[in-house]
């Protein structure tokens, strides 16, 4: 039966099998990518970017751009694109009808049929994509940063990632995950977007959405789960090293705080634009593919320093809600109150100035300390684990540094075909 | 400068009795579910030693705190309160390092 996702599509793998990749590629100019690509070769050939098929033609773009959907009228709300210098264009012969391989770590990694060549502007895409133009917002930065021609097409994965340890059981492509979650027997899941290694705040942010979502559903057999979804992709200091997030996530159900029966821990490569509303919708789309019924979203989702409004994606997803196959939960925080005794929800707690926040700053310190914090705080296993992790993958800190970056080992590699 | 520039130094129990044997648990404050906190507070000079030096991040945006000071340096803070019974410490911490 074929799986629905995102507008209405059938979500299809584009691979191809090892023999007929070989076949395939023979006398093409082979490009290389760089780590930004390859993750979203990934997305557009496992469907997490369901309907895209390949990188963007300059259509779509300009359809994203000025009415957030794409030419056939599908809601989109980033541009997924394929950049190259003018240089690169003429050195490797990049023409519309003349396909190419791209590679990563010097192996072929997809097949890529070009359909057109174009250019487009790139302060346009930043004020439609993240309401600014200014340089310093990390997703303008980056558009900045895109060469000057856009090459669109489909693309086709000719040798399937080897994802390194630890990252193995989490990478879970749409495919695979709706399997799963039939198998689990959910009618409901909700997706938890994540970054970081989860303190109770977090964990009370999941319990709040699973009640959330479990609505009217019945209690005779576990009918929710909770979908983790971290995503990896492009670090900064000052970050969770990625390891740290999957293994530590994963912790909370293997150290019982959730189960089997409720929680599932996934990843997808992404590097985030930081588009806050505009990502909003994209990380709905993403989830929808991944056969995820409804998606938490807490304040300024997605966002970065104050370019965005507290609630901005919570507007734009209710603008858009006929047009999308999932459904927004809205989270309030969880905080630490000593009057109650207990992790509370703002929405409930009125001990005004007596709550005590979860800060990311004072998270961050106590973890860089060293000092394991009550359980009301941090899980003592979850500490455990950011420990260990620190140890096993960070040169001894669980935060990003230019060390981790120089010397990690890839969380996925491309193999010789 | 009090107020500015914090330094957060967290107080397991063990550090916390060491405190109060050398009478400066008052001290502490008491952050997040019982979890005890030394705030410390640096000038801008030793917050830009923090930085250039030892890799801190210095949170100028909102809480104005230096994050992710080595352990080595913050438990040398530590040490250092201990030993002269003040807060005021950071310029001697520093200067041992």
């Amino acid at each position: 039966m074929a799986e629905i996702g995102h507008g209405g599509k059938e979500i299809k793998e584009r691979i191809l099998q090892p023999s007929e990749a070989k076949e395939k590629i023979k006398g093409l100019p082979q490009i290389p990518v760089r780590k930004q690509i390859a993750n979203e070769i990934i997305g557009l050939t496992y469907g997490f970017f369901s309907p895209l098929e390949g990188f963007m033609g300059k259509a779509d773009v300009d359809s994203v751009v000025k009415d957030m959907k794409l030419a056939d009228g599908t809601i989109w709300s980033i541009p997924i694109l394929f950049d190259l210098s003018e240089k690169e264009v003429a050195d490797y012969g990049v023409e519309a009808g003349k396909p190419v391989v791209l590679t990563f770590q010097g192996n072929p990694m997809a097949l890529f049929e070009v359909e057109e060549v174009f250019e487009y502007d790139k302060k346009a895409m930043c004020e439609s994509v993240f309401g600014t133009s200014e340089e310093k917002h990390p997703g303008c930065k980056r558009t900045y940063e895109y060469n000057d021609k856009f090459i669109g097409g489909k693309v086709t994965l000719l040798k399937e990632p080897k994802i390194n340890e630890p990252f193995g059981p989490y990478f879970l492509p749409p495919l695979k995950m709706r399997k799963i979650i039939k198998e689990k027997g959910w009618s409901k899941t909700v997706a938890h977007q994540t970054r970081n290694v989860p303190h109770t705040g977090h964990e009370w942010l999941m319990k709040g959405a699973f009640f959330q979502t479990y609505a009217d559903s019945s209690i005779e057999k576990p009918e929710v789960g909770v979908v983790v979804n971290a995503i990896i992709g492009e670090k900064r200091v000052k970050d969770y090293i990625d390891e740290a997030i999957v293994l530590c996530q994963d912790e909370l159900e293997k150290a019982g705080y959730f189960g089997p029966h409720n929680h599932l821990t996934s990843l997808t490569f992404w590097d985030m634009r930081y588009a806050g509303p505009k990502e909003a919708i994209f990380h709905a789309i993403l989830r929808t593919n991944l056969g995820i019924t409804h998606h938490m979203y807490g304040r300024d989702h997605a966002g970065v320093g104050d370019y965005y409004g507290a609630y901005e994606a919570h507007h734009l997803l209710d603008s858009v809600r006929d047009k999308l196959d999932i459904t927004p939960v809205y989270s309030m925080n969880w905080l630490y109150c000593p009057i109650c005794g207990e992790i509370t929800s703002e929405g409930l707690c009125n001990h005004g100035d007596k709550q005590q926040k979860f800060s990311g700053t004072l998270i961050r310190s106590i973890v860089t300390d060293g000092v394991k914090p009550p359980r009301l705080i941090i899980r003592p296993e979850v500490f455990d684990k950011i420990m260990e992790s620190a140890e096993k993958y960070g040169q001894g800190s669980p935060f990003v540094t230019e060390e981790y970056l120089e010397k990690r080992s890839p969380v996925f590699d491309i193999e010789p075909l | 400068m009090a107020g500015k520039n914090p330094i957060y130094i967290w107080i397991n129990e063990e550090r916390y009795d060491e405190l109060e044997k050398a009478g400066l648990a008052k001290y502490t404050e008491e952050r997040l579910a019982g979890l005890k906190v030394l705030v410390v507070h640096a000038d801008d000079e030793q917050a830009k030693r923090c930085v250039n030096e030892f890799g801190a991040k210095h949170d100028t945006s909102t809480t104005g705190s230096i994050e992710l000071l080595p352990r080595e340096v913050k438990n040398k803070i530590y040490e250092k309160v201990v030993e002269k019974r003040t807060l005021d410490v950071v310029g001697d911490a520093l200067a041992e390092l």
